[in-house]
């Protein structure tokens, strides 16, 4: 361990937490490896959980952050603000994209530093568009759609646990978001009406996008990190109905722009296994 | 040729959709009231439509599209990059910012008790003004907790502290977005403008007792400006009384809101209190009506067959 105060993380001490579970007990394994163990069990993992866990790992790799995946049933818990995923340096804990990018950068890592104001307001205004739309739409389409509730969502969330206490969760994480899809006036709204507004989404990130190879310059930032995260599971994954993939393909430029950064940092890591690889296989539900 | 709408907007109003609508040109007569069961659709802002099939509309992207599809736009002229721009700002207000003045209004002890809640009680009729303010004091609280994922979140420092955090960001962003252009795309204002100004021009103009929000949108000059500039443009008459939630009705109409109502109330209170006294007192026996005996002293002069019978009766 040389996590001195003299050299910055550079060195390999960032291990990364996202709730899935693999035969219900925990395995830390390198991100070359996951490749092969993640289909042993059903997988606990959801949608806008992956999402955000492969936001963090493409951020901490675009930064030349070495990380360490590992799968916890109970990382949720573990997560200090509730929510995955989480970094865990050290003794310091940091959860969710925003402030584990304030981390790296108090330590000196930042991918934003050569932007001049008026780009830093435009990422971070389109980081919250993407929060503010593709998220919740992932988790309205999760948990509030009762087709994929009952069939995807419930089952995945409550693999770990037993009965009763795999009913009693997964009903309650059902509420909690449903609850919480109210407060943000997202519950009066259709299926159709939240396609819709992910296309939009997916517009305005197309459009801004235009036919640069990154968002801002030549180089990536947070932005493309999330961008890439959220857009990437969407492909990748199988729903009940395959509607979200469908509009989020419509635009090829972010089509591109996905395999762009799979290529450029996450191939690397897989040991010859097909360009899906990191999805942990062709579905990863 | 487009139909003129007729919007009813309450003073407390949303200050953002009004805005919209000077800024695209939509021929409106606004109305401003204080009595939200007076609107037509029982919350306020409402929009009223000449369409009868679309009846009057509240939430305010409906009033926005509406409006759009009459033909009143105001981000016709935007190029497709600066539409997705809008898209992402309006985000990120949404997210940082909104929530903060929310609190700050609403959440926030000292603001609510001494400013929000007063205003309130003054100026909407009763029986509103007892129910409203704290109903929609415990709706915003309880969507902070859940928005927020902590079911204890309790108003105070450290609530206040990141949600200022947030806003203060969010303002930084915008003053630094905005530079030192007239508005945020161009020369003509569009549905970007409307939303911030409907924002932070109350920010600017309500006196809060607990202003920090207020301190740094004054220290931020071009946003100043910028709300001023546009308050001067396309709101001229409400200079002097800016469209805010403070001063919210016209003078004469709040007195003469107000006026009917106390003297009503007034005389509907002295009414009670007598018929309840009446009444306590005919019960335990205090005053008895004696009717049978004054009716015979009443009848005596001109009907005595009258007086026969009761004197039968008795």
């Amino acid at each position: 361990m040389t996590l001195m105060l003299s050299v910055p993380l550079t060195l390999s001490n960032f291990s990364c937490y996202s709730p899935v579970c693999i035969d219900s007990s925990h395995f830390i394994m390198s991100l070359a490896a996951e490749a092969f163990v993640s289909q042993i069990a059903e997988d606990q993992i959801l949608l806008s959980d992956c999402a955000s866990s492969l936001a963090v790992q493409a951020y901490l790799r675009m930064c030349n952050l070495p990380v360490q995946v590992s799968y916890r049933p109970n990382a949720e818990y573990m997560s200090p603000s509730g929510k995955v995923p989480f970094v865990h340096v050290g003794n310091q804990v940091v959860s969710e994209l925003g402030p584990i990018v304030q981390f790296t950068k108090a330590k000196g890592h930042s991918l934003s530093d050569g932007l001049d104001d008026v780009q830093r307001a435009e990422m971070k205004a389109y980081m919250e568009l993407v929060n503010n739309m593709l998220l919740t739409a992932e988790l309205y389409i999760q948990w509030c759609d009762d087709n994929t509730a009952a069939e995807i969502s419930r089952p995945r969330y409550s693999s770990p646990y037993s009965w009763p206490l795999n009913h009693i969760l997964a009903y309650q994480k059902q509420w909690e978001v449903r609850r919480k899809m109210t407060a943000v006036g997202w519950a009066g709204k259709n299926l159709e009406q939240v396609y819709e507004d992910v296309s939009q989404c997916c517009q305005a990130l197309s459009q801004r996008l235009g036919t640069q190879p990154y968002f801002f310059n030549k180089q990536p930032t947070e932005l493309d990190a999330l961008v890439f995260g959220h857009l990437f599971t969407i492909l990748t994954t199988r729903l009940t109905s395959d509607e979200l993939s469908e509009k989020v393909k419509s635009y090829s430029n972010l089509l591109a722009f996905c395999r762009r950064i799979e290529q450029s940092y996450f191939e690397d890591s897989q040991a010859g296994s097909s360009s899906r690889g990191y999805s942990k296989g062709p579905s990863l539900f | 040729m487009p139909q003129p709408v007729r919007a009813v907007l309450a003073a407390e109003g949303d200050l953002h959709n009004w805005a919209y609508a000077k800024f695209a040109g939509a021929p409106l007569k606004v109305y401003k009231i204080t009595n939200p069961w007076r609107s037509p659709t029982g919350v306020l802002p409402a929009l009223k439509t000449a369409e009868k099939s679309i009846g009057s509309l509240s939430k305010p992207s409906n009033i926005i599209i509406h409006l759009r599809k009459q033909k009143y736009n105001a981000d016709y002229d935007l190029s497709a990059k600066e539409g997705a721009d809008t898209l992402a700002f309006v985000s990120l207000l949404e997210e940082k910012l909104l929530p903060a003045l929310i609190y700050t209004q609403w959440v926030d002890s000292k603001n609510y008790v001494d400013v929000t809640r007063r205003w309130y009680a003054e100026n909407i009729p009763f029986p509103l003004n007892f129910l409203l303010p704290n109903r929609i004091h415990t709706q915003q609280l309880e969507r902070l907790r859940l928005v927020r994922g902590d079911p204890t979140l309790e108003p105070g420092e450290q609530l206040e502290k990141e949600l200022y955090h947030d806003a203060l960001e969010c303002m930084t962003l915008l003053s630094q977005r905005l530079g030192s252009h007239k508005f945020f795309f161009g020369d003509s204002p569009s549905s970007l403008d409307a939303y911030v100004f409907g924002h932070l021009a109350p920010l600017l103009k309500i006196k809060l007792p607990n202003g920090k929000l207020q301190q740094h949108l004054n220290s931020l000059d071009n946003l100043r400006q910028y709300c001023t500039n546009i308050l001067l443009l396309y709101f001229p008459s409400e200079g002097k009384e800016p469209p805010s939630r403070k001063v919210s009705v016209h003078p004469e109409g709040s007195d003469f809101d107000s006026e009917p109502h106390k003297r009503r109330n007034q005389i509907l209170s002295v009414l009670f209190a007598l018929g309840s006294m009446l009444g306590y007192a005919i019960l335990t026996g205090i005053v008895s009506i004696q009717q049978v005996q004054a009716q015979p002293a009443l009848a005596e002069p001109h009907h005595v067959d009258e007086r026969g019978e009761e004197d039968e009766e008795e």
